[in-house]
């Protein structure tokens, strides 16, 4: 993937050019303050972006088939497109979950049959649905699809002047992450070894697999002392990535809670959670933890794997929602005391081919679905506007068409200044 | 040659300095080092031959119904092996130990890891390593880790150096990439389009030919109507993905009539589900009903062909040769020599010399950081280490980041610093050379008697380690470092054996942690 072409030094970037590119993006017509709401937003958002809070990114990586997941099961030609075992069933033993709604009157809309959990959360108001969302740009490459998703833009021509992702633009600079005396700040992290293009641009975001066995540096105390050194006064890309690293992880490693044999303590999961394993889990349980560790933490990112379902999709997408379901409950029961400050999005880089190919699978098409799931989240409601699935409603006459910019729900979660140049209209996706 | 310019070479096109590399290179000059590294002779890698032949990896398991348990070290016996000898590994309706089904994969890592140590050819194995990222496959799927074996032998290394239209073709119809980009199941009718959508956007004319605004308009892709498309859309996928129906692999598939492939899994063509009718691919029409993979081998000529491949893989290869931003000049030379060779046998090797004999080759600021591979080779070539890989070493370097064969998305691993510089990468990074210092995972131990017959002062020791595994001056700085950080006395008395062992072998870990050991 090119999705880390741009990878000017980070702290570089930030210093020199970031705020260059916002003043450009802005002289583009669009009246608007950095982080101020426009009109249009304050008329159809009361709260233009998140003041405060943790805001959390679940990527599915891969081209999610969301007519699986939010299947309008009923519909003629749905069930005609797709052979049934790669469809959403509205009877028998594997039946859809049905979802009340108002988005497609006379459509029964039902959750695949692994995402029970999902479910729940929709009828209990925390969970909302935004369909035939995505790119308006056509492409069907998922690293043009991701890297144009996770730089904020619409179109190709608008990646070669957007160097920074757009959680950087929202976070800016980071200038005030570290310690300062005993308080620590990090407001930036992601799940895993990499860091997402999203958050180019950001210094110091850091990236943390789980935390089971804590973060100190290999070999004590001596290493890091060693390390220490060895960066100090030295303004390569590698010293100044270490120094960054040395510092969240040590900062991380302190509060941790540790038994009385001065090891880390197993997590304690809160309201009930049972977090599993996979990508999903492992991640937002590491997400968690930082979270209640309360360092200031504004974005958390997490990409999740396995939806480039070409071939065998049945059991393997059964699987993948299975997982992001259960993981995506677990993380909302545990951090049941910071619903208030707790904001979660989920998002792919486009949907899937409406007509399934003969591999028993579907290719990469074009309009998708995102989820958004919090205390702050004006839920169990399905957002958007249904474009239908007739030939002449599709997109290019084979994908589900894109009726709301993936930028409207990024938007009323961040603010319409992250994304210079769109003016799209809100959702009313948070409540006031 | 200047010190420069053979630390460029040793780092670059080779997995770092053993000692007396770089003299050896000065007395030979980079032109005939480059012929003979370009021309390497299999029966003349005596080092290599004998550290894999004495490479064992463990390989446990508990016992279950249908099998006792196991504990036991075995050769690398799966790379001489032909596919269909471990295909029913991959045998989902056998019952059978995971580990069993995933020990071929074992087994390519492993040698990866020897050959990157010790092989004489050492340039092959810099770019066997580029082509497995560029033609990347993923062994985390059973039936890939079977066939891992014959693709790194057969396919990659085959034509690592070779011509890349035929590279191509041993490609798609390897049993490791259409089990990968799904083309085994790809039918007429409703083609699956995996394979064919990556052939044009990653392993060929990349994705700044990929024109997707003009989708279906392809009258209007500047240069269609002299029949030479500057980019492709996607209505070339869909037809290139018609024009591969059919390439598959004898999976036991059922072909009709009660018939059904042999389970080798090896290629072969299914007449029976090729779209035959005509087609066209870059504004060329194909005519219905060709001979049998005439169409695919057509497509596969076209892309070829295409000026965007030659400027899509001369960057690639400035990219991972050279630096992560090469000069445009250096890139369009590379492009140049691409499409000039591109019907000769060593179009690959050609470009590679070319890009190495540039004066924009090892210009100043042109340094990369080193990937995991290459900071585990290099610390272990210059540390004169007798390695060999181990089941425990595989399994950390797997959480590295660089888990080999082991990238689910089929970019590969990616080859820009900014990926391995995340603080989870780099903590990473600094455990793997301190467990290869300190031998946790048995791979061997530093040569500690040779470099330091006599004991030294501990200042002495940094410099010593600093000069022999960078090849360059001591730097101050990095020895007060590391000195002050091990609260170590700079005349403190230091020598193998005992006690001096253990900061010797720190010493080493945190020479090649500093930034001079760490980048390229």
């Amino acid at each position: 993937m090119d999705g880390h072409a741009l990878h000017l030094s980070r702290r570089r970037l930030l210093r020199g050019g970031l705020a260059t590119g916002l003043a450009v993006g802005f002289g583009g017509g669009l009246c608007g303050v950095p982080g101020q709401p426009n009109v249009a937003w304050a008329a159809g958002d009361p709260v233009a972006g998140m003041r405060t809070g943790t805001l959390v990114v679940v990527f599915l990586r891969g081209g999610a088939d969301t007519l699986s997941l939010m299947a309008p099961a009923d519909d003629p030609d749905y069930r005609a497109a797709r052979a049934p075992e790669l469809r959403v069933q509205t009877d028998g033993e594997a039946a859809g979950l049905p979802l009340a709604q108002t988005l497609a009157a006379g459509i029964d809309f039902r959750l695949h049959p692994e995402a029970a959990p999902l479910a729940e959360l929709y009828r209990d108001r925390s969970l909302a649905i935004v369909h035939a969302a995505g790119l308006t740009d056509g492409t069907r490459s998922h690293f043009v699809a991701q890297d144009l998703i996770e730089r904020g833009v619409g179109d190709e021509a608008a990646l070669t002047r957007t160097g920074a992702g757009w959680a950087a633009r929202w976070l800016g600079d980071g200038a005030a992450d570290g310690m300062a005396g005993d308080r620590m700040t990090l407001s930036a992290m992601a799940a895993g070894t990499g860091v997402p293009a999203a958050l180019a641009g950001h210094g110091g975001t850091l990236a943390v697999g789980d935390l089971d066995r804590g973060l100190a540096p290999p070999g004590g105390k001596a290493t890091a002392a060693v390390l220490d050194g060895l960066f100090r006064g030295d303004d390569g890309p590698y010293a100044r990535a270490g120094r960054d690293a040395l510092a969240g992880l040590a900062g991380i490693d302190a509060r941790l809670p540790r038994g009385a044999d001065g090891k880390i303590a197993p997590y304690a999961a809160e309201g009930g959670a049972a977090y599993e394993t996979g990508e999903a889990a492992r991640g937002l349980q590491t997400v968690a933890r930082l979270v209640k560790m309360e360092i200031g933490l504004r974005l958390a990112w997490v990409d999740v794997g396995g939806w480039d379902t070409h071939e065998n999709q049945p059991g393997r997408f059964a699987n993948a929602v299975r997982g992001l379901s259960r993981a995506l409950a677990a993380f909302h029961a545990d951090t049941n005391r910071f619903h208030d400050r707790v904001t979660l999005v989920v998002l792919s880089e486009f949907g899937r081919r409406l007509r399934s190919n003969r591999s028993q699978g579907t290719d990469h098409g074009h309009g998708g679905a995102m989820l958004a799931l919090g205390g702050r989240v004006a839920g169990g409601r399905m957002l958007g506007r249904w474009p239908g699935l007739a030939s002449h409603q599709l997109d290019r006459g084979v994908d589900l068409a894109v009726t709301t910019d993936y930028r409207a729900v990024l938007a009323g979660l961040v603010g319409p200044a992250v994304f210079p140049g769109y003016a799209g209209p809100g959702l009313g996706l948070l409540t006031a | 040659m200047n010190a420069t310019l053979s630390r460029a070479v040793l780092n670059r096109l080779s997995f770092g300095p053993r000692p007396g590399d770089a003299e050896a290179l000065q007395r030979e000059g980079l032109a005939r080092w480059l012929d003979r590294q370009l021309a390497p002779d299999d029966h003349q890698d005596e080092a290599a031959a004998r550290a894999l032949d004495a490479c064992r990896l463990s390989i446990k398991y508990d016992g279950g119904q249908d099998w006792s348990a196991v504990d036991e070290e075995r050769p690398l016996a799966a790379l001489d092996q032909p596919v269909e000898a471990l295909w029913p590994l991959a045998d989902g309706k056998r019952s059978l130990p995971g580990p069993e089904r995933q020990f071929p994969r074992q087994q390519t890592v492993a040698a990866t890891l020897v050959r990157a140590v010790h092989s004489r050819w050492q340039l092959r194995e810099v770019l066997a390593d580029f082509w497995h990222n560029h033609f990347n496959v993923f062994a985390g799927e059973q039936s890939v880790a079977v066939a891992l074996p014959s693709y790194d032998r057969d396919v990659i290394r085959r034509h690592a150096l070779g011509n890349f239209r035929e590279f191509l073709e041993a490609v798609a119809t390897s049993t490791a990439m259409l089990v990968y980009l799904n083309n085994r199941s790809s039918r007429a009718g409703s083609a699956n389009e995996n394979y064919a959508r990556e052939l044009f956007e990653l392993h060929s004319l990349g994705r700044d030919a990929y024109l997707n605004a003009l989708y279906d308009k392809w009258r209007a892709v500047p240069g269609a109507a002299q029949g030479a498309p500057r980019g492709y859309i996607d209505q070339d996928v869909y037809e290139a993905a018609r024009a591969f129906t059919g390439w598959t692999i004898e999976d036991g598939a059922g072909l009709g009539g009660g018939q059904r492939l042999p389970e080798t899994g090896r290629f072969t063509f299914v007449e029976g589900w090729h779209d035959g009718y005509q087609k066209r691919v870059l504004a060329q029409e194909f005519d219905p009903f060709q001979a049998p993979m005439a169409d695919g081998r057509r497509v596969l000529d076209l892309v070829a062909d295409h000026p965007a491949t030659a400027l899509h893989l001369g960057r690639k290869l400035c990219v991972r040769l050279v630096a992560d931003r090469p000069p445009d000049r250096l890139v369009a030379m590379a492009a140049a020599v691409w499409h000039d060779n591109r019907r000769k046998p060593d179009q690959i090797a050609r470009v590679v010399r070319a890009i190495a004999l540039s004066p924009d080759f090892a210009a100043p600021g042109s340094g990369k950081i080193k990937r995991p591979l290459e900071l585990a080779a290099s610390l272990l070539r210059a540390g004169g280490v007798g390695f060999t890989a181990t089941s425990a070493m595989i399994r950390d370097l797997d959480a590295s980041g660089q888990r080999l064969f082991g990238a689910p998305a089929p970019t590969g691993h990616p080859d820009q610093d900014e990926h391995w510089l995340g603080s989870s990468a780099l903590r990473r990074r600094w455990d793997l050379v301190l467990a290869l210092a300190e031998n946790r995972w048995k791979t061997g131990a530093l040569d500690l008697a040779g470099l330091f017959p006599e004991p030294v002062p501990a200042a002495a020791a940094v410099e010593r380690w600093q000069q022999r595994l960078t090849g360059l001056d001591a730097e101050p700085a990095t020895t007060r470092a590391i000195l002050d950080g091990m609260g170590l006395k700079p005349d403190r008395p230091l020598a193998p054996g005992k006690d001096g062992d253990a900061p010797l072998k720190r010493i080493a870990a945190y020479v090649a942690m500093a930034p001079r050991f760490q980048t390229r």
